[in-house]
């Protein structure tokens, strides 16, 4: 089906090639998952697939590309648009049309479909993708997870018999991941497809029938998923994330490959072990350390209505003490972000009051407030502006009307807590998302804020960068920082935050420590959210950890005979 | 939030062909330069007021009034000091000067609601195939469809933007002219940049869902002219012949 034969392809402004002797075979109906850190060339790889490279993108492209034995040299990705369909990472930017259905249809009309048979593929692809009760809203409306759906439709109308990935659940929470995945497995149901995937999230794709880890423009792995199982260390030293249940395996020292946290558990208790006795009232001790100091910012009965009417958020009422990690956790539009934008003043509430240490918000500048409540957005593109990296850092210190030696010394300070010292002079524009994203917090560090509110910090960064981002965020956490994160990634919320907000609909539905959050599952799937693995494991055994180190420190061989009944949560 | 003006509902004005609604925007604009003073110009309003609550597009009017009365004000406030006349009413204002102000902010002022009307009633695809039947080549017609619709979605950027670096302590809104400007460039650049970014994303995708393919391009929607077109086109002529009678008899 598709053939590539020692591909290496090196973008014109770049130095060294990003592809280097690329070669492998895709046959007719498999599902690949393409996996590799920033800058392994998965994106490049995937771009080659339907000509956007060379066609599009210039650059220099050695070996050959072949798609039903035809060279990609010869054929545009319009010409091929009717086989291989491709859906881009940034979503936003593919969609154009007044409304949904019309979306859809731009695809099959360039190719001069017939419009009866438009409609019915407009029909169906809604269907599939379950959007269909939206076809008259205009994109631009949809929530992101929805948008990410529609641009799958508007290239499912297309018929391709090969779809190409890039990135398609980035913006998505757990339930619109579910969603689209379980769109694209109905479509193979019914018809021949053969899938390409880029997606970071390991554990999602156990699924596929081979996964491809790229390094540095080379295939390093290439195999089943149940042959990359128990190679967990291998993918993470290529900063790809391991499955997370292959390592607990390891650890407890079983081979065998878990398809679920069910699975899991069940083989867990089955090998004899068990929660040490005592283990719960253990780890819920430990976290009440990290209660937190006085109030901070308090949420007293705020409601947001934006001008077009749509409510935002409706009652909401919490307290951040002062050192605290919160996780706000919920869908897409739960109202997340229109929260966090009234902790720094940015939009004021339609009823209700914030104060901070006690004083109303209402009346204060947002300005004034940027030095004490530090927002980061979710894309460092929407501030980056300067030529250097210094600058860019500065800028906040120097609003402040800080002399220059203070804003040097700030700049320093927070350079290196973000791990760039002695990068300053470097371009932010040619660096990574994940050096971006970093410049993007130092420059709110840079602002001295007590609270420092990170929406999204992970969004579009690779295993390892998004190690490094939250390890740093837990630094400053121990510094003294007051953190609040928003973010969709379940584990980042169990390894790190001590305190998990969960919003649906614009009102708060639980507030607790993250143990108890996570352990009532029922609860937080009211939310269409899901505990991460481990935590699922842990709560199947009656442990309530959050993080694979917890759950293995926490087990025990019982002396019971084997599949004996675990106890129940405590109480 | 929705940044686009384009209203969903069911109108006659919504049912016309694009055709007609462009030949129509272009009646209006032709009135509207006939004139320069307030009368006439009001009763233009009038007439497009009334087309537009046929269209049930005037609720639009609520997301462009600021831009409206800014426009009428800074017109209104720069003619009366500058136009000159002979009538002196205070310090260098004039009754004439006065008067052309107002003119010149109602003729604005009709110009932008029509285009409102035209925009709230008319999907761009609409006006793509009416472009299209019009013998403008379809990559030109959607260009120009795209253009007006990157207005919003720079719109949305630009918010965003402002939104981040308001959180860094930017002050927008304050300050003198160059402290001002000096404030645009942490806007600009980030807004520029975003823009850019997506037009070249949106380039691939276009590409890849076969913009350009065929020479010959099918559509799901279908325009056409009916007896409404005849009649709407019709009033529009007989408006714009009244307007333009009344400007001949009035004198130069």
């Amino acid at each position: 089906m598709i053939r590539l034969e020692h591909i290496s392809f090196r973008y014109r402004s770049a130095q060294d090639p990003v592809l280097r002797d690329v070669s492998c075979h895709i046959r007719r109906g498999e599902l690949v998952g393409l996996l590799g850190r920033s800058g392994s060339g998965r994106s490049t790889l995937a771009s080659t697939l339907n000509g956007t490279i060379p066609h599009l993108v210039r650059g220099d492209l050695t070996g050959r590309v072949l798609i039903d034995g035809q060279d990609i040299r010869t054929q545009r990705p319009r010409d091929l648009a009717d086989r291989i369909g491709f859906v881009f990472q940034d979503f936003e930017a593919q969609l154009f049309s007044t409304n949904v259905s019309l979306e859809v249809a731009f695809g099959p009309e360039n190719l001069g479909v017939h419009p009866t048979e438009i409609a019915r593929r407009v029909n169906s692809c809604l269907g599939v993708v379950r959007l269909s009760h939206l076809s008259h809203k205009a994109p631009a409306a949809l929530s992101g997870g929805q948008k990410q759906r529609l641009a799958l439709a508007s290239v499912l109308a297309l018929e391709p018999t090969v779809l190409i990935l890039d990135e398609p659940t980035s913006d998505l929470d757990p339930a619109g991941r579910r969603e689209l995945l379980e769109a694209i497995r109905s479509i193979r149901r019914t018809r021949d497809l053969t899938l390409v995937m880029i997606d970071p999230e390991t554990d999602e794709m156990g699924w596929v029938d081979r996964l491809i880890v790229l390094d540095q423009g080379r295939v390093a792995m290439d195999g089943t998923p149940a042959a990359l199982w128990d190679r967990a260390d291998e993918m993470d030293a290529l900063g790809v994330k391991g499955f997370t249940l292959a390592k607990l395996a390891r650890c407890l020292g079983v081979s065998e490959r878990w398809v679920d946290a069910d699975a899991a558990a069940n083989a867990i208790r089955t090998a004899g072990w068990g929660g040490a006795p005592g283990v719960a009232a253990r780890l819920r001790l430990a976290d009440a350390a990290h209660a937190g100091g006085e109030v901070l910012l308090e949420v007293d009965g705020v409601a947001h209505r934006y001008p077009d009417g749509t409510e935002a958020l409706r009652d909401v009422h919490c307290a951040i003490r002062r050192g605290e990690f919160v996780a706000i956790l919920g869908q897409n539009g739960s109202g997340k972000t229109t929260l966090v934008k009234h902790l720094n003043g940015i939009l004021t509430p339609s009823a209700g009051e914030i104060r901070l240490r006690g004083k109303s918000l209402r009346g204060q500048p947002a300005t004034a407030l940027s030095r004490r409540v530090g927002l980061v957005f979710q894309n460092p593109d929407h501030q980056i502006f300067a030529e250097r990296i210094w600058d860019e850092v500065a800028f906040g210190p120097r609003l402040q009307g800080l002399a220059e030696v203070a804003v040097a010394a700030r700049v320093e300070e927070a350079l290196e807590a973000v791990g760039l010292a002695g990068m300053g002079d470097l371009d932010p524009f040619i660096l990574t998302k994940g050096t971006r994203q970093r410049i993007a917090v130092a420059s709110t560090l840079a602002t001295k804020p007590e609270v420092i509110i990170l929406d999204e910090p992970t969004t579009g960064l690779d295993h390892a960068e998004l190690q490094g981002m939250m390890a740093l965020i837990r630094r400053l956490n121990e510094a003294g920082h007051t953190i609040l994160i928003i973010t969709h990634a379940m584990d980042i919320a169990a390894a790190y935050a001590r305190r998990v907000v969960l919003m649906q609909g614009g009102r708060i539905l639980r507030d607790g420590p993250t143990r108890e959050v996570f352990a009532d599952e029922a609860g937080i799937g009211q939310t269409g959210l899901t505990p991460p693995p481990i935590v699922q494991v842990g709560n199947r055994l009656g442990v309530p950890a959050l993080t694979l180190d917890e759950l293995v420190s926490c087990l025990s061989r019982t002396a019971e005979p084997p599949n004996r009944r675990t106890p129940g949560p405590p109480p | 939030m929705n940044l686009f003006l384009y209203l969903d509902r069911q109108s006659p004005v919504h049912r016309l062909d694009p055709r007609t609604k462009l030949g129509l925007l272009l009646a209006s604009f032709l009135s509207a330069v006939l004139f320069v003073t307030p009368v006439p110009l009001v009763s233009l309003l009038g007439v497009l007021l009334a087309y537009g609550a046929v269209g049930r597009a005037l609720g639009n009017l609520r997301r462009i009034w600021f831009l409206l009365l800014s426009i009428a004000a800074i017109s209104v406030v720069s003619w009366s000091l500058f136009a000159g006349g002979t009538t002196p009413l205070f310090w260098r204002v004039t009754t004439e000067s006065v008067t052309y102000g107002v003119g010149a902010a109602l003729k604005i002022d009709a110009m932008i609601i029509s285009g409102l009307v035209f925009l709230s009633t008319t999907r761009s695809e609409e006006m793509v195939l009416g472009l299209i039947r019009m013998r403008v080549p379809f990559p030109m017609a959607f260009a120009f469809s795209l253009a007006i619709r990157m207005v919003p979605t720079i719109i949305g950027t630009a918010v965003t933007v402002t939104e981040a670096q308001r959180s860094r302590g930017l002050d927008t809104e304050s300050g003198g002219p160059l402290a001002r400007l000096r404030t645009y460039v942490p806007l600009l650049v980030p807004i520029f940049l975003h823009t850019l970014r997506n037009t070249d994303q949106l380039a691939k995708a276009l590409e890849s869902r076969g913009f350009g393919a065929r020479r010959e391009r099918t559509s799901l929607l279908t325009i056409g002219f009916h007896g409404r077109d005849a009649v709407a086109l019709v009033a529009g002529l007989v408006v714009l012949g009244l307007f333009a009678a009344t400007r001949i008899l009035s004198g130069p």
